[in-house]
């Protein structure tokens, strides 16, 4: 069985190709399993990201002074271990009052650091391309059947505990397989974030290239998009993460 | 830019179309689909669908990063801390920073 990849042909206003093809690539990812999960787990993550909006376990513990207080089980869609349906229902609906306990959970059940990163990395994926679709009107794409094959269980030697809850690349030692990740020879904790899974940098490059700026770009302050000026995609920026209430 | 329009909201004075792109972030974020949809709608005719359309990715490609940012438990790094030192104060970032905590919590 085939799903459509997704497409906004029917869109009800002109989409830049750009978007279509960086989703349709992160679509292909999807089918594909990926360092540390397989590819029907990693659609399973994505299909708990979007059934995190509707669970009333978040949903209770969204609008609760402390988010450990309610007590209860999340609405489920999968059969992923409850310490990853945790991590990713908290990292979905209320990310700015996640702690690192979501990881320790998912160490102590037998997970690692690669596993959340991934994790991290595929549901804030699925929440961007998800968003974008709200955004412009258009329905969000069906998530696409699984491909088969184990994960590859590759891991940077040269990550290391750093200013991070997971180990990363230091920023000046991306060399050899993960030379292409920063080639400038830096790049912020953000970009940096992920590089425990570096496939995940690489993923986060190829979306935000379309979203928003290639990272090369991101420090010239004359870069802008193809119809908003730096001014105005900075704003939008800064109004979304201090929406979401995020320190960094 | 007026920069306090980050933190509240506001007409996002000194920005082309500020007030618009504000309201469409905020709405995005929000989950009051009526309100998207009206947004949507002014935003367009103030700047055109092509812009709305790369305004959404924007405000999409936020929703990612910050989940990046908070799942990860990165700081800011020393370069960045020192960089966008007026710029946290003026906004009161760091208090989200001490709510976070850092702890083992």
């Amino acid at each position: 069985m085939k799903h459509p990849e997704p497409s906004y042909e029917h869109a009800p206003l002109p989409v830049r190709a750009d978007f279509g093809a960086a989703h349709r690539r992160f679509w292909q990812r999807l089918q594909r399993p990926g360092s540390w999960w397989t590819s029907a787990e990693r659609i399973a993550i994505a299909a708990e990201t979007r059934q995190g909006r509707d669970c009333e376990l978040c949903q209770r513990r969204r609008a609760s002074l402390s988010p450990n207080a309610p007590a209860g089980a999340h609405d489920t869609v999968s059969s992923l271990a409850p310490e990853v349906i945790d991590a990713v229902h908290r990292l979905a609906t209320d990310p700015s009052r996640l702690t690192k306990g979501s990881l320790r959970a998912m160490i102590d059940a037998g997970f690692t650091a690669g596993h959340y990163v991934e994790l991290v990395s595929t549901v804030a994926a699925i929440i961007s391309i998800d968003s974008f679709c709200r955004g412009i009107g258009v329905a969000f794409h069906m998530l696409p059947v699984a491909g088969r094959g184990a994960p590859t269980h590759y891991q940077p030697a040269n990550a290391v505990a750093d200013d991070a809850w997971v180990p990363m690349i230091p920023a000046d030692r991306n060399s050899g397989a993960e030379a292409d990740l920063w080639p400038r020879g830096r790049t912020g904790n953000v970009i940096r974030a992920l590089s425990l899974v570096p496939d995940e940098v690489r993923t986060l490059g190829d979306l935000s290239a379309a979203h928003y700026l290639p990272n090369a770009q991101v420090g010239d302050p004359t870069a802008r998009s193809e119809h908003l000026d730096r001014s105005q995609i900075e704003l939008i920026a800064g109004r979304v993460s201090a929406l979401n209430q995020c320190y960094y | 830019m007026d920069i306090g329009s980050i933190n509240d909201g506001g007409e996002g004075r000194g920005v082309p179309h500020g007030a618009a792109l504000i309201a469409f972030a905020e709405a995005m974020v929000g989950a009051d689909e009526t309100a998207l949809a009206r947004v949507r709608q002014e935003l367009v005719k103030a700047i055109g669908g092509a812009a709305m359309i790369d305004a959404a990715g924007v405000a999409s490609n936020f929703e990612r990063m910050v989940r990046i940012a908070d799942g990860t438990g990165i700081t800011l790094g020393e370069g960045l801390e020192r960089f966008s030192s007026s710029v946290r104060e003026e906004l009161g970032l760091d208090r989200l920073r001490d709510r976070k905590g850092f702890s083992d919590a």
